[in-house]
């Protein structure tokens, strides 16, 4: 008779050989409250709940520690890790995400589209992946939305942000003549063959 | 977004170059052992010589072949649109234009900035055209009006390929 724990209840001692969590569940303090859920909750839990077991480590120890000993009545693997991050605001999804990360850290992202959209402009015409020639669309409009208005000081970001300064003088000079009518969309893309080395979609993108 | 899948749209060839058409004669172009289909990738080196054409068509029909390039001198400014590489004229239907009247020579792709288009367009003559005088210059072409100076009409066939400059040493 195995009955290292407390016994509350005299009704299920003599069941069989096979334990039951029933009456031990009920003689330990109640379990659902101390778990916390992913949630958008961003105000920390009330304190005025009466105090828990164990109520710091609820991430990474259960906290009823009689799960530990490993009892198949409760479903051990969903209340044993519970993952909390950054206050309760995570998510396994991307959903409404737009930023596109292109497998790099933000520095050299933005050296990448830096130096995309000045080939772009350069040469009129380049060939890159689908995701790099989507990503680098806005930046490219942004760039002759600049040259459109034509200020000082729009020349000056311009200079910030594209590499070489002969194109932003050159872009500042043809683009009201070749875009003055157009309102956005100064980019084509064209899909095409992928790339032989890695089977990586290409496309071409191109100045309207 | 292309509204349309037709790559002749897609790539702007309908619209920079040439009208709406209805394809009726097929034309495929060989450069040496690599067919050319719309919008791949030709080396400049491989574009020396005049490309193989084989039209197919009645052989009692006459056409006429040009070859363009819209974007010379570089995409984004194509101050000498179109630059015209080739054309031919009287070639019966069924053969390749080593049969007809060369009346501009061959001049292979140099593309010096950026990826250009080469467009070979065929027409469908009405009749023999007898001596067609040579464009001025092979700048600031257009093959909307050379059409409608020889009363060609729209195209029957185009095809169009893609070239940029090579690099001058070998890629490792």
């Amino acid at each position: 008779m195995p009955m290292a724990m407390a016994m509350p209840v005299t009704t299920d001692c003599g069941s069989g050989s096979r334990w039951s969590m029933v009456s031990l569940k009920s003689a330990l303090p109640p379990l659902a409250s101390s778990i916390k859920l992913p949630c958008r909750r961003r105000t920390p839990p009330p304190r005025t709940r009466s105090p828990q077991l164990v109520r710091s480590f609820s991430a990474l120890s259960p906290v009823n520690p009689l799960h530990s000993l490993g009892f198949s009545d409760m479903s051990s693997f969903g209340q044993n890790f519970t993952i909390i991050d950054n206050g309760c605001r995570f998510f396994a999804m991307r959903h409404g995400r737009r930023v596109p990360k292109l497998n790099r850290p933000p520095d050299q992202r933005r050296a990448l589209l830096r130096g995309l959209t000045t080939q772009l402009l350069k040469h009129g015409r380049i060939k890159t992946t689908r995701a790099r020639a989507s990503a680098v669309r806005k930046y490219v409009d942004k760039m002759i939305t600049l040259a459109k208005d034509g200020s000082l000081h729009k020349r000056r970001q311009a200079l910030g942000f594209i590499y070489e300064k002969q194109i932003v003088h050159a872009l500042f000079a043809e683009v009201p003549d070749r875009y003055g009518k157009r309102n956005g969309g100064y980019t084509r893309i064209i899909r095409t063959l992928p790339r032989r080395g890695d089977n990586a979609p290409m496309a071409y993108i191109e100045l309207v | 977004m292309a509204s349309s899948v037709d790559p002749l749209v897609v790539g702007r060839v309908i619209g920079d170059v040439i009208d709406m058409f209805v394809p009726a004669v097929t034309m495929s172009v060989y450069y040496g052992s690599k067919h050319v289909t719309n919008g791949c990738d030709i080396k400049p080196s491989m574009t020396i010589n005049p490309p193989k054409v084989a039209i197919d068509g009645l052989s009692d029909q006459l056409y006429t072949l040009v070859m363009t390039d819209p974007d010379a001198p570089s995409p984004s400014e194509p101050s000498m649109r179109e630059w015209v590489h080739w054309i031919v004229s009287d070639i019966p239907g069924g053969t390749n234009p080593t049969r007809g009247k060369e009346i501009l020579a061959y001049m292979g792709p140099r593309p010096p900035v950026g990826i250009h288009r080469y467009i070979l367009v065929l027409f469908q003559q009405k009749g023999p055209l007898g001596a067609v005088q040579q464009p001025a210059s092979r700048a600031n072409f257009s093959t909307r009006f050379f059409a409608n100076h020889l009363n060609l009409g729209l195209p029957v066939a185009t095809v169009y390929f893609n070239a940029q400059k090579e690099p001058m040493t070998r890629r490792r």
